[in-house]
């Protein structure tokens, strides 16, 4: 049965009385501290898009009974404050202390190019762009920053989020996050033609292993199926190319028809030239230039660079899509597909399914089963468990970290 | 200088000897001087010390590259007109020990804890006063040797342990590729060290460096950016310490001039609008078209174009139309009706309304902000199809030059604009932009800030009028 945006009101109650995890929710956002959750913004949006800020809960229990009694269309997280940001208005000014580090990627940013979709819309084709993104960012976050406990999940309509949760990272001002994002930022913006640029001879170490994730997608998925250099986007393509250059390649590729034709041929002419010793030195690295801005991560960098940012939480429900927004894997995102996200009215009837079945097994039987937990009857399991795995991995740094602490505190 | 009493006790006592005392050009700052001077002297050295950190300031904003030859050079000329001579001396790099040398740097001590006085009075004052005071430190720093900074270093308990040979030649590849601006001979005989990234911030944020499992890898040459990166994190809570005991600091006869101090030296922020001449919003295309720097004109344009801007170039925009005197209401129903050509009114006022309304310190934190500051504009980061920043800055030379030639700029003077574009000399470039558009008159200095672009064009304009009368 497809999704219904007006049964919406009906399926929430449900949702979040026996599938929303929140319990394991509480355990991630509490660090093994319960003031932590006590001080952490955390905001609901209510049917008819009202939107309450500044709220905190004491409480494990309490934080459910809200959820049970305002039934939230959607719920941000925002930082961990001095105080507690419901007493807020009893404080001079809200002090921020700590936040994970966010990224979100947006699939709208792309619109430029890829010719699949448009807007709201994804599919397969274009999901291609957040494979490669969420590639590219965990690597980097992973070995160059040493960061392990990351969960990326999907945003429930058309883009990706990803949170960062070690403790080094929570603590981090603007300033570091900042230069994290911008480390990260290799597209730059503005109204230039031309959007990335790696005059050096050499390339960043992060940048060659980034080409390495793009080299694996680009012709198949960008070439081919986004078509770049076919018919008019063929201009497109030549205005990244400098003037000087321009006409040589526009002579060239215009010979050919398809986009595959084109490339191969901007290649080929490409390494002539340089064989000939007619690129100049600043422009070496044109063709890895000109990948990286067709499908590097775009990146909005102003929800990273702040503490006290809001970024919608995991497993809300779109209300717009019916789609849960559930963590995955970025080392299997080829196999995930966005059309295939359950939705909350799919997760009614897996459920529904399941309990009919139990009770036709189990009539007649004299001990009915072990309750299991309703979650696990669903589609809903893999991403709970992904969820799992990233809070089991956060408790275990934790108690590294406590144990280091006590042996300092013992040589002291 | 008795604001520190209660603190005072946990320093030790400064010995009198100089030449132990003030042992380098360069100083961390870490001990208060201690001792009497006269009221007379401590004014003075305040307004040396001001003199010092404006020059550096005036010499970055008339597009000397910071840090350049060419940047130190004219530092150098203006401190010695200024008479600052003891100033000059601490920028040779000689180290010397003279009475001479330790006399500039008890001046240089002296005159850096007066100003804390007057600079930790506010966010926008510390970071002001920090950023000047860092951009002094490092230019001593840049002319010293390795000799001496190495004993700086050591003086100051700032240790940093080079990787072992095993070491280097394991990441020898990634360090070649990823350590910027240094050739491979260069790398394979430097020295390099192991910090973790967060002390590294400006190295990390440019890709400049190697970074491994958040560690970054940094040559010799870089170890100014960790010496900086702990100088900034010392002054910065320091300023705050002073913050919080300036009311202990009871004596009137520096109060009041500590206070004129830094009121009358920070450059004008057009935080207050100008009340004088109320703009009528239905005239905002007239005034885009006749006085508006290039940036905020096309802000403009593209509103009235698209009917939506993105959200930091609403900030940009809508603070400066504050700025030249938009009222609150005026600004909201301009924003109104352009946003509502492509939504309804309901989704304008729970989504964007906000924004207007927090701008104008309505909401919120109640902050009235400032508008932005050219150099805020041009450091500010700006993504792929964004329409804010400086148009110099962030801009394809062709697209420059397409405006131009649209805003009558004639063909010489677009060749000289794009010339300082491509040097980097973005403010100088808006200068020119400005007289290329008001017949060749020139602003009285260089354009730093969007609305004094604005209000210079408006004098030009109604002093011709007057002249017409």
């Amino acid at each position: 049965m497809a999704f219904n945006e007006d049964h919406l009101p009906d399926l929430l109650p449900l949702y979040y009385k026996r599938l929303f995890p929140h319990s394991l929710f509480y355990q991630w956002l509490s660090y093994g501290d319960s003031q932590i959750f006590a001080k952490r913004e955390i905001s609901f949006t209510l049917f008819g898009d009202v939107y309450i800020r500044f709220q905190s809960f004491d409480r494990h229990e309490q934080f459910v009974q809200e959820l049970h009694k305002k039934l939230p269309i959607k719920i941000d997280i925002g930082a961990v404050y001095q105080q507690r940001p419901k007493d807020r208005l009893t404080f001079k000014k809200l002090l921020p202390v700590q936040k994970e580090m966010v990224f979100d990627i947006d699939m709208t940013d792309y619109d430029d190019v890829r010719i699949c979709c448009s807007g709201a819309d994804v599919c397969s084709k274009c999901w291609k762009f957040m494979a490669i993104a969420s590639k590219i960012i965990d690597a980097t976050l992973r070995e160059d920053f040493g960061f392990r406990n990351i969960l990326w999940v999907f945003s429930g309509r058309r883009g990706i989020h990803c949170w960062v949760a070690d403790h080094s990272v929570r603590f981090l001002g603007d300033d570091g996050r900042s230069s994290i994002a911008e480390y990260i930022q290799v597209l730059k913006g503005g109204m230039t033609a031309k959007k990335v640029s790696l005059p050096n001879e050499k390339i960043h170490h992060s940048i060659v292993r980034s080409l390495e994730v793009v080299d694996k997608y680009f012709v198949q998925s960008l070439v081919i199926e986004q078509d770049i250099l076919g018919g008019d986007r063929l201009n497109k393509f030549l205005a990244i190319i400098d003037e000087d250059l321009r006409g040589t390649f526009k002579d060239i590729l215009g010979k050919y028809k398809t986009s595959e034709e084109r490339w191969k041929a901007f290649e080929s002419t490409f390494t002539d030239l340089c064989q000939k010793g007619q690129i100049p030195r600043n422009l070496k690295n044109l063709k890895e230039e000109i990948k990286l801005q067709y499908c590097y991560p775009r990146l909005d960098i102003q929800v990273s660079k702040g503490m006290n940012h809001l970024l919608k939480a995991p497993f809300c429900v779109h209300p717009k899509t019916g789609k849960v927004s559930v963590p995955f894997n970025p080392r299997f995102i080829d196999n995930f597909d966005p059309a295939k996200v359950p939705t909350i009215t799919l997760l009614d009837q897996e459920i529904n399914e399941y309990d009919a079945k139990t009770k036709t097994l189990s009539e007649g039987v004299e001990n009915s089963p072990m309750k299991i937990k309703d979650y696990k009857k669903t589609s809903l399991l893999k991403s709970v468990v992904i969820f799992e795995q990233f809070i089991r991995s956060i408790e275990k740094d934790l108690k590294a970290l406590e144990e280091k602490n006590s042996e300092v505190m013992e040589i002291i | 200088m008795d604001f520190t009493a209660r603190k005072r006790k946990s320093i030790k006592p400064v010995e009198e000897n100089p030449c132990s005392q003030y042992p380098h050009d360069l100083n961390m700052y870490n001990t208060p001087p201690t001792g009497e001077i006269t009221l007379e002297e401590f004014e003075t050295l305040a307004i040396h010390r001001l003199q010092l950190l404006r020059t550096l300031e005036q010499n970055s904003l008339k597009g000397h590259k910071i840090f350049s030859d060419e940047w130190k050079r004219c530092i150098k000329e203006e401190l010695t007109k200024l008479e600052l001579k003891k100033f000059v001396r601490l920028m040779n790099g000689l180290d010397g020990q003279t009475d001479l040398d330790y006399s500039a740097r008890r001046t240089d001590h002296l005159s850096h804890y007066i100003l804390r006085l007057a600079y930790c009075r506010s966010e926008d004052l510390r970071r002001w006063f920090i950023n000047r005071e860092l951009e002094w430190f490092k230019l001593r720093f840049m002319a010293q040797n390795q000799n001496t900074i190495n004993r700086f270093l050591e003086s100051n308990k700032l240790i940093y342990v080079p990787i072992t040979e095993e070491e280097k030649d394991e990441i020898l590849n990634e360090l070649i590729m990823s350590t910027a601006n240094m050739s491979d001979i260069t790398i394979r005989t430097t020295n390099f060290f192991k910090v973790p990234f967060d002390e590294v911030y400006s190295l990390v944020r440019n890709r400049r460096i190697f970074v491994k499992m958040g560690y970054a890898y940094i040559p010799t040459s870089e170890l100014i950016v960790c010496v900086q990166a702990k100088f900034r994190a010392n002054l910065s809570e320091a300023l705050s310490v002073a913050n919080h005991r300036l009311p202990s600091l009871d004596d009137d006869r520096i109060n009041t001039f500590l206070l004129n101090l830094y009121n009358s030296y920070t450059g004008k922020d057009y935080s207050t609008p100008n009340s004088e001449k109320e703009i009528d919003i239905r005239n905002l295309d007239n005034y885009s078209k006749k006085h508006f720097p290039l940036c905020m004109k096309h802000l403009h344009e593209t509103l009235r174009a698209s009917h939506h801007l993105k959200h930091d170039s609403r900030l940009q925009y809508g603070l400066f139309l504050k700025a030249i005197g938009v009222r609150f209401d005026d600004a909201l129903e301009f924003w109104r009706e352009e946003f509502t050509k492509i939504m309804d009114n309901d989704k304008f006022e729970k989504n964007y309304s906000y924004n207007v309304k927090h701008a104008y310190g309505k909401v919120g934190s109640m902050v009235n902000y400032s508008p932005f500051s050219c150099l805020k504009i041009i450091m500010g980061s700006v993504g792929a199809g964004d329409h804010h920043g400086c148009p110099f800055k962030h801009w394809d030379a062709s697209l420059v030059k397409r405006k131009m030639m649209d805003c009558g700029v004639a063909s010489e003077g677009i060749e000289s604009i794009l010339a300082l574009v491509k040097n980097g000399h973005f403010q100088i470039a808006c200068t020119k932009y400005f007289e290329f558009t008001h017949s060749l008159q020139a602003p009285s200095t260089t354009i730093n800030h969007p609305n004094q672009f604005f209000e210079e064009s408006i004098n030009i304009a109604t002093g011709e009028k007057k002249k017409i009368v």
